[in-house]
């Protein structure tokens, strides 16, 4: 994150600190240091910054190793030199403490209370009115429409204007007066900081060299013995486990398949002779076809015409059977009452159509005969076909 | 039909003496925890009252007997006067709405331990009756009987609930699972009580597989129905929904239907309260649909078809023989019907030898009246509810969602219409074309 090349603020701040103070070590603060560098090192006034440096407030300098920011090492660095107290920061709204007449030195611009200000209070070591950075630094937050009396309060801070510091370089070369005064090149300050900074160098394990087994051995020259043989004819155990399975599987859809086919036929004939017509009274619903073959054969009286029909078995709500009923004369299904008159009109419960008629006619013997592949059905107009009733 | 009453003495007995068990630790829990003695001793003599029971009931002797049974003229009432499906339904809405609105009185504690009694004690007089016993004790029947207590029980306690919540509401104090709710008790509490569970599961589930036989039938035949023929007991509310519509209707689109609306219902719902609380009042529509929904034309049906149903689907009362011949007069008759030869006098019929398109024409023409209808039903009154009862709701649900809502809950307001109208006028379908299988 921090590029080596740049002398960063942050990098002098430690050098400052280290320098001036020994609290805490360069490469715990680190990390804080590399998070503040953005704004920082572009030299741009950090008013912003409160945020960050707000925990700090009312800690003392120090005491956090691990998260240090810019206000913790500005913090240390004052408390290394000046031994104030730092603990007194955040009692009290600055602008109450800001005398109205205090004149802000030059480097101090109005609403911009910048790590430069901090970083001259820091520098100053020795100045008498340390108020702390911390208790500024709320004060500029919380107050934004106050911010001028706040940067005043930071002109307050430092009631001996630094003479020449008018610019923030001028200022970071001030800061670095232990050394040498006036502008330093990067070069010297790269050393002043590797001196108090020591980056842990990144340092690759070297790779061990590799064992004797590893070394890829040359190919071998193929050679043609006995063992090509099974190799040929049986292919690896892989090849074989693959194949088996691959071939169990055919077999057993084929297996499978076999179930679509049963060798048994359940179905009675489709086409079957019930009995002569003499056999059925005038107003009988037989019964006696039903448990074979699922037929009422009903002798009765449909549109003026009397007939013998066969009545299919099958509600046509939803599928059940209904039973034939002597004493009301009607079908009625037991699954959700639907009924139905003696010649198959519904008349009751839910369903939607009569019963459906199966084709019947004189065989040649005489005798009736049903045949089941035909259906016919009273809303299609089909009841008034032949084949569907045989007149008596 | 091989209960007896001596068979069902010692069942009888026992029922009344776990009734007076639980009365008299209910007095003593009221004694010890609650120090209210008046109450405390109520109950105990209600106990006492109950352990005199048992001891009839234990006698099994038909004269000691009628005395803890229904009496004969009550009976004979509730199966000559009041045993029809409509006033059936008609009764239990208006027992859901009564105790919609006195729920504040009935979710106290001991007003529903009152009414649980009562219930019990009800269904321990009827029992004596060997027709009612027949149906109640029927392996089948015993997870319906155990699912009304539960369901109760269950109904209870989340509307004891949202009383209450409703209650701190309007005081101005939050639910009370907002209360200590960063805290969740697993070690030992949940785990315990899991284990609890688990272990009392297993022993009622083995207690009842061991007790009560497997209700195993004929062998199947194809031309062999069983009279009645009952669906499982969760099925039994599209059973009876059957009786009013089309199989396709009751049986696949009814279905999907509410299945897919369940699904909607999140998408629906515009109202941001009563999640993660029980309340009533702050969601009042979604819960009165809901329950609506759930209670009346879900369990109340599936009680109906168990305990109500007979032979033939008729409808018999709870203490009524299931008489196979019971002659019940039903002509139903279709709109295209009432219209056509009621009004007109004469059914539009295709003139033989007609094309098919023409036969269609004719067949658009017949149920136009059922037609004008239904597309009215599913597609005016949704915009007109928009604009008049439920303007707040288009207003805030916007365009689709507003008639997704009310399409979906006209849907589920055609089986009380259907079923109305099957009770007044003997509405068979609105629409009837059974030449192309659509009816509705």
């Amino acid at each position: 994150m921090v590029d080596p090349k740049k002398m960063s603020v942050e990098e002098i701040l430690a050098a400052c600190r280290g320098g001036s103070s020994s609290s805490s070590s360069p490469p715990e603060s680190k990390p804080a240091l590399a998070k503040d560098e953005p704004s920082a090192a572009t030299g741009k006034p950090a008013a912003s910054k409160p945020v960050e440096s707000k925990p700090a407030a009312g800690k003392p300098a120090g005491a956090k190793p691990g998260g240090m920011n810019t206000a913790d090492i500005l913090a240390a660095a004052r408390g290394g030199a000046a031994k104030s107290e730092p603990a007194s920061a955040s009692d009290g709204p600055a602008p109450a403490k800001s005398a109205p007449g205090a004149k802000s030195p030059p480097a101090a611009k109005p609403g911009a209370m910048s790590v430069a200000d901090i970083l001259a209070a820091a520098r100053k070591g020795a100045g008498a009115a340390k108020e702390t950075a911390a208790e500024e630094k709320p004060a500029a937050k919380k107050a934004p429409p106050a911010k001028p009396a706040a940067a005043k309060a930071a002109a307050q801070a430092e009631p001996e204007p630094v003479s020449g510091a008018k610019d923030t370089s001028s200022i970071l070369a001030a800061a670095r007066k232990g050394v040498k005064p006036g502008p330093i090149s990067k070069e010297e300050a790269k050393q002043r900081a590797t001196a108090t900074i020591e980056k842990p160098e990144k340092s690759m394990p070297v790779r061990p060299a590799k064992p004797a087994y590893a070394i890829p051995s040359p190919p071998v020259a193929a050679q043609s013995d006995r063992r090509d043989f099974f190799a040929v004819v049986a292919g690896s155990f892989l090849a074989v486990g693959f194949s088996s399975f691959a071939l169990t599987n055919v077999v057993w859809l084929l297996g499978l398949a076999r179930f679509m086919f049963p060798n048994v036929l359940t179905e009675p004939p489709s086409k079957f002779k019930v009995g002569f017509s003499a056999n059925f009274a005038p107003d009988t619903v037989s019964d006696n076809f039903k448990a074979q073959f699922g037929v009422w054969v009903v002798n009765t009286v449909y549109e003026g015409q009397r007939q013998i029909v066969a009545l299919r078995t099958v509600c046509t709500h939803l599928g059940c059977t209904p039973n034939w009923l002597e004493a009301e004369q009607k079908f009625k299904c037991p699954c959700h009452g639907s009924g139905f008159y003696k010649d198959g009109v519904n008349f009751e419960g839910p369903a939607p159509r009569p019963l459906e008629r199966y084709a019947i006619q004189l065989a040649d013997d005489g005798q009736l005969e049903v045949d089941k592949s035909r259906i016919f059905y009273s809303e299609k107009g089909e009841w008034g076909d032949s084949a569907s009733f045989v007149a008596v | 039909m091989h209960l007896t009453l001596e068979k069902l003495a010692p069942f009888l007995g026992s029922y009344y003496l776990v009734l007076a068990v639980m009365n008299a630790v209910f007095g003593y829990f009221l004694w010890e925890h609650k120090k209210n003695i008046r109450q405390a001793v109520f109950w105990t003599v209600v106990a006492g009252a109950f352990t005199i029971m048992a001891s009839i009931a234990y006698s099994g002797q038909q004269k000691l007997m009628e005395l803890v049974s229904l009496p004969e003229a009550f009976r004979g009432f509730v199966d000559g006067n009041l045993a029809n499906p409509a006033l059936y339904t008609i009764g239990t809405s208006a027992f859901l709405v009564t105790m919609f609105l006195f729920r504040k009185v009935l979710v106290q504690p001991v007003v529903a331990w009152g009414l649980l009694v009562l219930a019990l004690l009800l269904m321990g007089l009827s029992m004596a009756d060997v027709q009612f016993a027949e149906i109640v004790t029927k392996p089948d029947n015993v997870p319906i009987v155990a699912m009304v207590f539960l369901l109760g029980y269950f109904t209870w306690l989340a509307t004891a609930q949202a009383v209450k919540n409703d209650e701190r509401t309007a005081r101005g104090e939050d639910p009370l699972e907002k209360l200590n709710n960063e805290k969740i008790l697993v070690w030992p509490d949940l785990v315990y009580t899991e284990l609890i569970c688990m272990v009392a599961v297993t022993a009622v589930l083995t207690y009842w597989a061991v007790g009560l036989q497997a209700p195993l039938e004929d062998a199947a035949s194809s031309v062999k129905t069983p009279n009645p023929s009952k669906a499982p007991w969760y099925f039994l509310g599209l059973q009876e929904m059957l009786v009013y519509f089309d199989p396709w209707m009751a049986g696949v689109v009814l279905p999907s239907t509410i299945v897919a609306g369940l699904m909607a219902i999140p998408y629906l719902d515009f109202n941001k309260a009563g999640n993660g609380y029980y309340t009533i009042n702050q969601r009042k529509f979604a819960y009165l649909v809901f329950q609506f929904g759930f209670l009346e034309l879900w369990v109340t049906l599936i009680i109906l078809g168990t305990f109500l149903r007979g032979p033939n689907w008729n409808f018999f009362g709870p203490y009524e023989q299931w008489d196979a011949h019971k002659v019940v007069a039903l002509n139903n008759v279709d709109l295209s019907q009432f219209f056509w030869l009621g009004l007109v006098g004469y059914m539009p019929k295709a003139p033989d030898g007609a094309s098919e398109i023409a036969k269609f024409g004719w067949i658009l023409w017949r149920e136009l009246p059922g037609i004008i209808v239904v597309v009215s039903y599913l597609a005016l009154l949704p915009p007109f509810l928009g604009l008049t009862i439920f303007r707040g709701f288009y207003k805030r649900m916007g365009l689709i969602r507003f008639m997704v809502m009310s399409n979906l809950l006209l849907m589920m307001m055609l089986l009380p219409i259907k079923m109305v109208l099957r009770w007044t006028i003997n509405l068979k379908y609105l629409i009837s074309i059974p030449e192309y299988l659509l009816n509705l």
